[in-house]
């Protein structure tokens, strides 16, 4: 039998998998990767916190909207991003953030 | 008259969506039309909201789980407004620079949509003023995020542009990661994601599950640290801040942080009603006070940058907007909060418009660009030397007052330890500040020829100045509206 416990288990490794990986990796895209893994981390939390939140017999259904939410401003980021560091490559030829250093005082 | 507060919402997403229609649709018209139209319309319904009635939807109604329209939304939203406002007229100004960088086939080509989007960030700024649940709170704060995303890396062919654009990006996304997950643990732990009913929840919360709420109260702090730019989740503010457009950094140093201190205070009242959590989360904010008054206030004081200055500047205010809260014991916390924030929205956009027509000029940002701006253009070093004295807290402006509330405060509920810190940062405050002063009046101008201020400029300085010392001597008005 699989509980709570377990999907909070998973979705916490991939939070902790993600952020991990927006601070070891130097590639913008592959940062960015992180980033969506982590929003993707909260959206299983959501539903299995809803799916094992019985009220009335029903699955909690509050925390099932705001994964649809999350996903929604998910993919309008990406959009975003995506555009952003395309314009950075066109501009700089890199996708590294290490060469991402003009703005020093 | 009895205005429904949601109408200044839905006029605001009706004039963003016109602007952009019109901007499609009308290639040929002249783009100063477009800033004129959205300057216009953001101030007829900066009018509209004094007549806005606050007890719209207390009650059962099902939009009341979502959405508040008490005092604190009501004036939120006008400074959410005047905010927008004050920036689009600095965008007017900033025209000609912007078009430099941005790769356009005709000449004032794709400036449109430069002021559509903070129209756009406006909306989400008066939504999160008055939302009341956490599926809200995400998409107006996400609206407001994205929508800087790309106002930020406007300047596409100006690679500081770019640079802070991207690192915005990055540590803007990352902070809507942690407040997510926290999010999503408080939904966990009560069942619920409005406010009212988690406040309710977590009254009668069994004890086993305190560590989790708590893990959940953490993420979420992360997360709105980042937004409010307190310390130790400065680090993209100074980078941002700089390689902005200069009307977005005014944009992003107000609006995000008034409408980031209004969710903020929204999100811990619940843990600040429940004896459980208080004393934990009296801790940690005065931790993030400390650390930001004292890290913003020394490290604001070798800059040689403008924009950098306001940067650190803006994180020193946010360690004592939250030595306000962390005051929360007086039960006068959101009031003083709003005051501070009412006289840094002066202050703060009268040094950005200074420095955008200084920085036209001249061509620069450094401190050093303002050499000798007494004798290039009184006006404009007045309105400077204004807004530094109002940052710094001198008498009978703005900022001291606020200051003062929020000190008082803090000593009518014995926080000593923020009272001493806080005292000793404004004097150090005092060093940065007057250095932008000294270079106005004591340096000489390489090139001392006098600047030109255009009308709707000049006027706009002389309000702001008019305001900081009226709020200054006579606060009423503004506390009569918080009330």
């Amino acid at each position: 039998m699989i509980t709570l416990n377990d999907y909070l288990l998973v979705s916490g490794l991939l939070f902790a998998l993600g952020f991990a990986g927006v601070l070891l990796r130097r590639n913008i895209i592959i940062i960015f990767m992180g980033l969506e893994l982590m929003l993707n981390a909260a959206n299983l939390s959501l539903v299995a916190f809803s799916r094992f939140g019985i009220v009335n017999g029903l699955p909690n259904y509050n925390g099932q909207m705001l994964v649809f939410f999350i996903i929604t401003v998910a993919a309008a980021e990406v959009a975003v991003g995506l555009a952003i560091i395309v314009a950075l490559y066109r501009a700089r030829q890199t996708t590294n953030v290490e060469d991402l250093n003009t703005l020093k005082f | 008259m009895n205005l429904n507060p949601i109408v200044l919402d839905l006029a605001v997403l009706a004039l963003g969506l016109v602007l952009l229609l019109l901007e499609a649709f009308n290639e040929e018209k002249e783009k100063p039309f477009f800033g004129w139209l959205s300057i216009g319309g953001i101030a007829i319904v900066f009018v509209l909201s004094f007549f806005a009635s606050q007890q719209i939807f207390v009650g059962s109604s099902q939009l009341a789980q979502f959405y508040k329209a008490d005092a604190l939304a009501i004036f939120y939203k006008r400074l959410a407004l005047g905010t927008t406002l004050l920036v689009l007229i600095m965008a007017l100004e900033f025209r000609p620079i912007l078009s430099s960088y941005l790769p356009a086939a005709r000449k004032n080509a794709g400036l449109g949509e430069f002021f559509a989007l903070p129209v756009f960030t406006c909306l989400g700024l008066m939504w999160m003023a008055s939302a009341a649940d956490f599926v809200m709170i995400f998409v107006s704060l996400e609206l407001v995020t994205i929508s800087f995303y790309v106002l930020v890396s406007y300047m596409r062919r100006s690679s500081a542009s770019l640079e802070a654009g991207v690192k915005y990006l990055i540590l803007g996304a990352l902070s809507t990661g942690f407040f997510v997950y926290g999010i999503t643990w408080i939904f966990g732990i009560t069942g619920q994601t409005n406010l009212l009913a988690i406040s309710d929840a977590l009254r009668v919360l069994a004890p086993a599950s305190h560590t989790a709420a708590l893990f959940g109260l953490g993420l979420l702090l992360i997360g709105l640290g980042f937004k409010i730019a307190a310390a130790p989740f400065q680090l993209w503010v100074p980078d941002v801040y700089q390689g902005a457009p200069t009307p977005i950094t005014a944009l992003l140093s107000v609006g995000s942080k008034a409408a980031g201190f209004v969710v903020l205070w929204r999100v811990i009242e619940p843990f600040l009603q429940t004896p459980a959590f208080a004393p934990k989360l009296q801790l940690i904010l005065v931790g993030l006070a400390v650390l930001s008054l004292i890290y913003g206030n020394i490290a604001a004081l070798p800059q040689s940058n403008m924009k950098r200055l306001l940067a650190y500047s803006s994180i020193a205010h946010a360690g004592y907007l939250l030595v306000a809260i962390a005051s929360w014991k007086s039960g006068q916390a959101p009031v003083t909060f709003s005051f501070y924030l009412a006289g840094y929205f002066l202050m703060t956009l009268l040094a950005f418009l200074v420095l955008i027509v200084v920085n036209q000029s001249t061509g620069g940002d450094d401190i050093a660009n303002f050499n000798g701006l007494g004798q290039r253009s009184p006006v404009l070093a007045l309105g400077m030397t204004i807004s530094m004295l109002s940052l710094a807290g001198v008498p009978f402006t703005v900022g001291f007052l606020g200051k003062f509330f929020i000190f008082f405060d803090a000593v009518k509920t014995g926080q000593w330890l923020l009272v001493g810190v806080g005292i000793v940062t404004v004097a150090a405050g005092f060093y940065y500040y007057l250095k932008v002063l000294r270079a106005m009046y004591w340096n000489v101008a390489k090139n001392p020829s006098p600047i030109v201020v255009s009308p709707l400029t000049r006027a706009t300085i002389g309000v702001l100045i008019a305001l900081i010392f009226v709020l200054g001597v006579y606060p009423a008005p503004v506390l009569e509206m918080l009330k």
